[in-house]
């Protein structure tokens, strides 16, 4: 004999990340690791980002490298001599909790000041996936288009201070940085946002104090 | 557009509610997926399709039900619903339909659910 049953499931698949992403939290915070994920466009700049960070910021840091690929990124960290650990996501379009907690146990957490993770270059996964970073910054630059910010809106929301960098070729690319401002001002009222050229090391010192501001928040 | 490992974490979360419940054949699935979830419902079913080719969920209707969004205004006090038919997958907007604010507290909408799934056991 067959019988037919309806079996009640409940299975939260977005809380399953989320529980992991507290997990994550509560582990970096008993090692004192102020944590940022850098999400934004393919090749915004997120890596020179972070590399110029290493260099003029104060405190010891340790990079997870995200990508699809990972090694490109995670060698250019790792000519600076600090831990770097490079996580592949394969045909995955984000990092998430589950794959950064996997790869916290190799981080040298007692030794650290600030753990910065390379999202994939996404304006739009990421979303979804907290990891159980303290601080989310948004890196995107002119050469995408002056409309990036209005096309998605959820990221930008969702980020504690954006950067919108390579603005020494806006003129180049007829891109308005004014109007990125301008509309990620209106997503997001409180946000901080920074125009930079990091490959002339303009607008460094604003980011870096405002990570410094909001760590002490 | 994270529509793959959305599937698999639904059919993993199945399969596992089937095995413990000694089912021999999976019929439904019923899956809820909130309008805020930056994920394309019908690529959701196409996928969990393909997926569940070689295991006991193999054959089961994937029934998918939409979970409406929900907000909370912080500057008027607006909570409840607002009109989310038109909202794009992967670039929802929303605003209070009272007073136009976009800075919401989003309360309901986010979720992607495994609800509940209709098998048949042996007995
Ligand atoms: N003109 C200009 N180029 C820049 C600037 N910042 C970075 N670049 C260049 O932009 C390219 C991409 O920079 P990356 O730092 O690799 O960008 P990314 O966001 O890490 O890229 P992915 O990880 O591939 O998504 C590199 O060739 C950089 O030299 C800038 O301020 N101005
Ligand atoms: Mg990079
Ligand atoms: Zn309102």
């Amino acid at each position: 004999m067959h019988k037919i049953a309806e079996i009640e499931v409940q299975h939260n698949i977005m809380k399953a990340n989320e529980k992991i992403a507290k997990r994550i939290q509560e582990s970096l915070n008993s090692h004192n690791v102020f944590s940022v994920d850098f999400v934004g466009a393919i090749g915004s700049g997120k890596t020179t980002l972070i590399e110029e960070l290493i260099t003029d910021m104060n405190g010891n840091i340790a990079v997870i490298a995200g990508d699809v690929i990972s090694k490109f990124d995670a060698g250019r960290f790792k000519k600076h001599g600090i831990p770097v650990v490079g996580l592949n996501t394969g045909k995955e379009c984000h990092l998430d909790a589950h794959l950064v907690e996997h790869v916290l146990d190799d981080i040298p957490l007692k030794d650290i000041d600030y753990l910065f993770i390379e999202n994939v270059g996404n304006l739009i996964c990421p979303v979804d996936f907290d990891l159980g970073a303290h601080m989310r910054v948004v890196v995107i630059s002119v050469s995408e288009g002056d409309d990036t910010v209005e096309k998605h809106p959820l990221i930008f929301q969702s980020a504690d201070l954006v950067v919108i960098n390579k603005v020494d070729i806006a003129d180049a690319v007829g891109a308005d940085a004014d109007k990125m401002v301008a509309d990620a001002k209106a997503l997001n009222p409180n946000v901080k946002i920074i125009k930079t050229s990091l490959k002339h090391k303009e607008g460094l010192k604003e980011v870096i104090f405002a990570i410094e501001e909001f760590l002490i928040q | 557009m994270h529509e793959l490992s959305m599937a698999e974490g639904i059919l993993k979360a199945v399969i596992e509610k089937s095995e413990d419940n000694n089912a021999t054949e999976v019929i439904e699935v019923v899956v809820e997926i909130g309008k805020m979830v930056l994920i394309n419902p019908e690529q959701i079913k196409f996928l969990l399709d393909v997926l569940s080719e070689d295991t006991i969920v193999k054959g089961a209707i994937f029934t998918i039900e939409e979970i409406p969004i929900e907000i909370d205004c912080p500057e008027c006090e607006y909570k409840g619903k607002i009109d989310d038919d038109e909202l794009d997958h992967y670039a929802p907007v929303v605003n209070c339909p009272k007073c136009g604010n976009k800075r919401l507290h989003i309360t309901n909408g986010k979720d992607c659910i495994v609800k509940n799934i209709i098998i048949e056991q042996e007995d």
